[in-house]
């Protein structure tokens, strides 16, 4: 695994940055993420949205990826992150288009992608789905150059609102593009459109082997 | 000598403690493998950076997995193994002190399902399933972490007389419900026949073989040969993003039931979470996986 190989983005992305990126593109990520693995995050953040007031780490023309972490005071004052790693997007989906919308998000991501209503979101604002690698702890966790805030401690651990300083998070793969490009839907309607074969295939082998 | 309480709790804790922070040595190799069989740049890739953060998790005792799921138990105990004590509550409480000492800590993932409220303990937790094996004098404890990412896409429908067919093509269905969610390449558990409950721990229970094993009944050992094909033709690839390998395995095991079979499917994702140990009637430990 070779990191030089890969294009490196400032995060926050800028709009500028989000645009240039295409649906299958692997980078790595330097600077400023803003995390949470929390549907109740995600509720407090919409109802922060719906009062007309701002969520208490700020998201306007930022990023909200759905990575948990276990975050605690360190022993030399201040806060650390002990270990990182992305959480299923799609439990998110029903909320994700208006967060996008509001806040004019540049980046989203975390694993398994988000459905179409949020990559309509993603494509009105110029914005992008990184998919993180599950089971990447280890190497997320030593990307991890700072902990900057963490918001909502009366929450468990994963689920707090943590601004995190980076240096070469991932590889992540665009798994969504600002363009309108989505990986996760591509690939399912091909699986759908050939599946017809598959079974067919499936039935071959079966009578190849007696059954 | 009887196999005692104080054994079970530290054998079962040091379980769950070690399936953390390593990959099996056959899921790891499957891996390797599936890197040089994959034609898909980008999933060669994936695969890469996948065995590059099993490295760096053995070489710098880390967690794989920011979730560790629940503790999941598999206890087969021979018929002629003596112990002394609670061990049902030895599990219980070795998994209470692993949360007060294990470093770094675990984040809180026991859920309440009538409130989604999450602490480290629970009803029934931890999950253990019990077996009685003829003729054995030790004790064997296996555990499994599941957490949502995998655990989320298991599903069962019950059939009226089903045809392989029939049983196959559900097997794909339940696939493309997982579709891109559930960490690929996974291992996938297929249970048919017996009733409800035992269709879906025969799943379980086949997702513990270890790949490249073969099934021992010829009907089943071409059924997961033809179903991997199938499985690896749908193009999801390694975390979904498209890819040759969406699956290291499937494995299949069957009972025989009434009429009405049920066919259980279930998902272990790459990182295939898995530790195995013997207490031995002389007190020792014999670690298998």
């Amino acid at each position: 695994m070779n990191l030089t190989d890969y294009r490196r983005v400032r995060m926050p992305l800028s709009r500028e940055d989000a645009l240039s990126l295409r649906a299958g593109d692997m980078v790595l990520l330097d600077g400023e993420i803003v995390i949470t693995a929390g549907l109740p995050t995600h509720h407090r953040i919409l109802a922060c949205v719906e009062q007309g007031g701002d969520p208490p780490i700020a998201l306007q023309d930022g990023s909200l990826l759905h990575l948990g972490s276990y975050s605690q005071e360190a022993a030399g004052g201040g806060l650390e992150i002990l270990y990182m790693n992305p959480t299923t997007s799609t439990r998110f989906n029903p909320l994700m288009p208006t967060l996008i919308r509001h806040f004019r998000l540049t980046a989203v991501g975390g694993k398994g992608g988000l459905d179409a209503a949020c990559r309509q979101a993603m494509q009105e604002v110029g914005c992008v789905y990184f998919s993180f690698l599950g089971g990447g702890a280890p190497l997320h966790s030593a990307a991890i150059r700072a902990v900057r805030e963490v918001a909502w401690n009366d929450l468990i651990a994963h689920y707090r609102l943590v601004r995190v300083a980076v240096e070469g998070l991932g590889p992540v793969t665009v798994g969504i593009d600002a363009h309108g490009n989505s990986l996760f839907e591509s690939i399912a309607a091909a699986t759908a459109d050939r599946m017809p074969a598959i079974l067919e295939q499936l039935a071959l082998d079966r009578a190849a082997a007696g059954g | 000598m009887a196999i005692t309480y104080q054994a079970v709790k530290a054998l079962t804790a040091q379980l769950y403690d070690w399936s953390l922070r390593r990959i099996p040595e056959d899921t790891k190799q499957a891996l390797r493998d599936a890197r040089a069989a994959e034609r898909h740049p980008g999933a060669q890739r994936v695969l890469e950076i996948m065995l590059g953060s099993a490295l760096r998790a053995e070489q710098t005792d880390r967690f794989v997995c920011s979730d560790s799921g629940v503790p999941v138990f598999q206890v087969s105990i021979g018929t002629a193994a003596r112990w002394e004590g609670d061990i049902k509550a030895a599990i219980a409480d070795g998994f209470d002190e692993l949360v007060a000492t294990i470093r770094p800590p675990l984040l809180k993932h026991v859920t309440n399902p009538l409130t989604n409220e999450r602490g480290y303990k629970g009803r029934d937790m931890p999950l253990i399933g019990w077996d009685l094996v003829s003729g054995a004098d030790w004790i064997e404890f296996a555990c499994q972490p599941k957490a949502l990412g995998s655990g989320r896409w298991a599903a069962a429908e019950t059939f009226s007389f089903p045809s392989l067919a029939d049983i196959e093509a559900y097997v794909m269905k339940v696939v493309m419900q997982a579709g891109s969610q559930h960490c690929p390449p996974v291992i996938i558990g297929v249970g048919i026949g017996g009733s409800f409950d035992v269709a879906a721990k025969i799943a379980s229970k086949a997702t513990w073989r270890a790949i490249g094993t073969t099934n021992p009944e010829p009907v089943l050992a071409a059924m997961e040969q033809r179903l991997l094909r199938a499985v690896n033709a749908t193009g999801y690839g390694p975390m979904g993003t498209g890819g040759d390998t969406t699956a290291l395995a499937v494995h299949v095991d069957y009972a025989a039931g009434h009429g009405y079979t049920p066919v259980a499917v279930c998902f272990n994702c790459w990182i295939n979470r898995r530790t195995r140990a013997r207490l031995h009637a002389d007190g020792s430990v014999e670690r298998m996986e």
